[in-house]
């Protein structure tokens, strides 16, 4: 069957990409004053978002062991992790609660697709959001130009994988957290804004010398210390152990794996209760 | 005629009881909403908890082995820290405003027979008083655990800091009413202006980052802006690190400064308010 066969799917998300890639450009064209007005937003956000860190490491020449350029390469790293799922996935994954929450998943389980394709592509924005790049591109270019570390092909290959396994872990944490909306809408509609925003806060701080419960549970529970600390750690030859580099990407794994059963759980809990947030006449409660 | 002058105090006693009836009970449901749906809140509280003992493992980490920087201490510095948190909603004051900017219900709030400025303030407070009784109490409490004194620099310095405080508080709203009436004025979406602000806020009130242990003396700089009004003047005062008759004259000079401002731009703008439904 055509709909079923690996190329029909890649051939349909690229389309679906490609469709959503041209509303996207084409809200861009359409408002250039708000297009504007947002990427300076963007852009001035993640630069305060890594300035006290960054400000810190200048005034007491690093932190920890951290040098100022690995601090540096680690924010750098933080910043893209966190705009990658704002290109890919921009307010639907990482703010799944609010789908859920509000009864809007409704709009996507109407939708002719199935669900994961939907969510791998409806938040597709590359032209809107490509400018938040620039912030994490340079302060990822500035320590490598210091030879904070070579750059090779096995490093980049390296890089890459780490960057993609801390992206999936934040948004199969952002998942899982978002998926309490499922059993309490009203309550947990905004608990994935509360949890992004976390990460988003601690993972700009190196782990280095904190007590092993707290550095056991922000690798865990709350797994910020995925989304750059652990990976620039590896990456830098900080952690001398060979192993390190692969240590992020399976922990991605673990946490979708895990995301997808409290997903499918929370699913199954949608299809006896439906959405309790419109009444007959169509208003939120 | 001393009759005629009980009378009057007692009328002004009724009066005030029942202009103030209707905020305490504004402040009463914003309470009651925030904790009514279920315990789900509380992960919020577990979540700011592991925020906090990452702050102070940092300054532990940076701080250590060092003496005095800027005429701070370590355990100055985790008192900062530990106070920022204990008062993170009255150092950075936040309403509903954005949300029924964008949810179009000020519209509504308009209508209320209750000032605008006295509702949010309400709902504010309303949601302080959960905050205040579930994360700040718990968290002095738990300030041994972490190790951090929470005690002042002495009783003159807590005194100042409830002053400051309340300065504080003034500043936050009025800045608040600020950033709504130009959202409105931009006729742009609430989202863009408040996320600059919140960034920008961060940084510059000294929230999280003490202003004086800044790089460049950038503190010295950032000092005199509004935003260190917010957070870094009561801190430095709480901690005795601040000179007060420098510093409260100027947060009360952003005080009177930003309030005929926002009186000003809300009055200006407010026609231009369109309200399309959430």
């Amino acid at each position: 069957m055509a709909g079923s066969s690996p190329a029909w799917t890649l051939r349909r998300l690229l389309a679906l990409w490609r469709f959503y890639g041209a509303m996207d450009l084409k809200w861009m064209m359409r408002d250039a004053r708000s297009l504007l007005l947002w990427t300076l937003s963007d852009v001035i956000t993640a630069i305060s978002a890594v300035a006290s860190t960054l400000l810190l490491a200048a005034r007491f020449n690093g932190i920890g062991r951290w040098s100022t350029p690995q601090i540096t390469f680690m924010l750098g790293y933080a910043l893209l992790v966190g705009m990658i799922p704002n290109i890919f996935f921009n307010y639907n994954v990482a703010y799944i609660s609010r789908r859920i929450g509000r009864g809007q998943f409704d709009h996507v389980l109407v939708q002719p697709q199935p669900l994961w394709m939907i969510l791998l592509t409806e938040g597709f924005s590359p032209f809107t959001t490509m400018l938040g790049l620039l912030p994490a591109l340079a302060l990822l270019a500035w320590p490598l130009g210091r030879g904070v570390h070579t750059v090779t092909i096995g490093w980049l290959a390296a890089f890459g994988l780490n960057v993609v396994a801390s992206v999936a872990i934040a948004l199969s944490f952002s998942l899982i957290v978002g998926s309490l909306a499922f059993w309490a809408p009203r309550a947990a509609e905004e608990i994935n804004s509360s949890s992004w925003h976390l990460l988003e806060s601690l993972k700009l701080f190196p782990l280095d010398g904190m007590g092993a419960g707290l550095t056991a549970t922000l690798l865990t529970a709350v797994p910020a210390g995925f989304l750059a600390w652990y990976p620039s750690r590896a990456l830098l030859g900080i952690d001398g152990a060979g192993y390190a580099i692969l240590v992020t990407p399976l922990a991605a794994v673990v946490a979708v794996l895990l995301a997808t059963w409290v997903f499918r759980r929370g699913l199954r809990q949608y299809g006896r209760t439906g959405s309790q947030r419109y009444l007959s006449f169509g208003h939120r409660r | 005629m001393h009759s005629v002058v009980a009378d009057f105090g007692r009328w002004m006693v009724a009066l005030s009881a029942v202009v103030l009836h209707r905020y305490w009970k504004t402040a009463a449901m914003a309470a009651t909403s925030f904790t009514g749906d279920s315990l789900l809140f509380l992960v919020d509280y577990l979540l700011r908890l592991i925020r906090v003992a990452v702050l102070l493992s940092i300054w532990r980490i940076v701080l250590a082995g060092r003496g005095p920087v800027s005429g701070m201490t370590l355990a100055t510095v985790l008192t900062y820290t530990l106070i920022a948190e204990v008062f993170a909603e009255q150092l950075t004051p936040r309403t509903r405003l954005e949300e029924a900017l964008w949810e179009g219900t000020i519209a509504t709030r308009l209508l209320q027979p209750m000032n605008v400025v006295g509702q949010f303030a309400a709902e504010m407070w309303g949601q302080w008083a959960v905050n205040l009784a579930l994360f700040s109490l718990p968290l002095l409490l738990l300030c041994p655990a972490f190790g951090v004194s929470p005690r002042p620099a002495g009783w003159g310095a807590a005194a100042l800091f409830a002053v400051s405080l309340l300065l504080a508080m003034s500043v936050g709203l009025a800045l608040e009413f600020i950033f709504g009436a130009l959202v409105v004025a931009m006729q742009e979406s609430v989202w863009v202006v408040a996320q600059v602000r919140r960034a920008v806020t961060l940084l510059l009130s000294g929230a999280v980052l003490p202003l004086a242990l800044l790089p460049w003396g950038l503190g010295n700089v950032f000092q005199w802006l509004p935003f260190a009004s917010l957070a870094s003047t009561p801190l430095k005062l709480y901690t005795g690190t601040g000179n007060p008759l420098v510093l409260l004259p100027l947060q009360l000079a952003w005080s009177v400064l930003l309030w005929p401002l926002a009186g000003w731009m809300w009055r200006r703008y407010r026609e231009r308010l369109a309200g399309h439904g959430g």
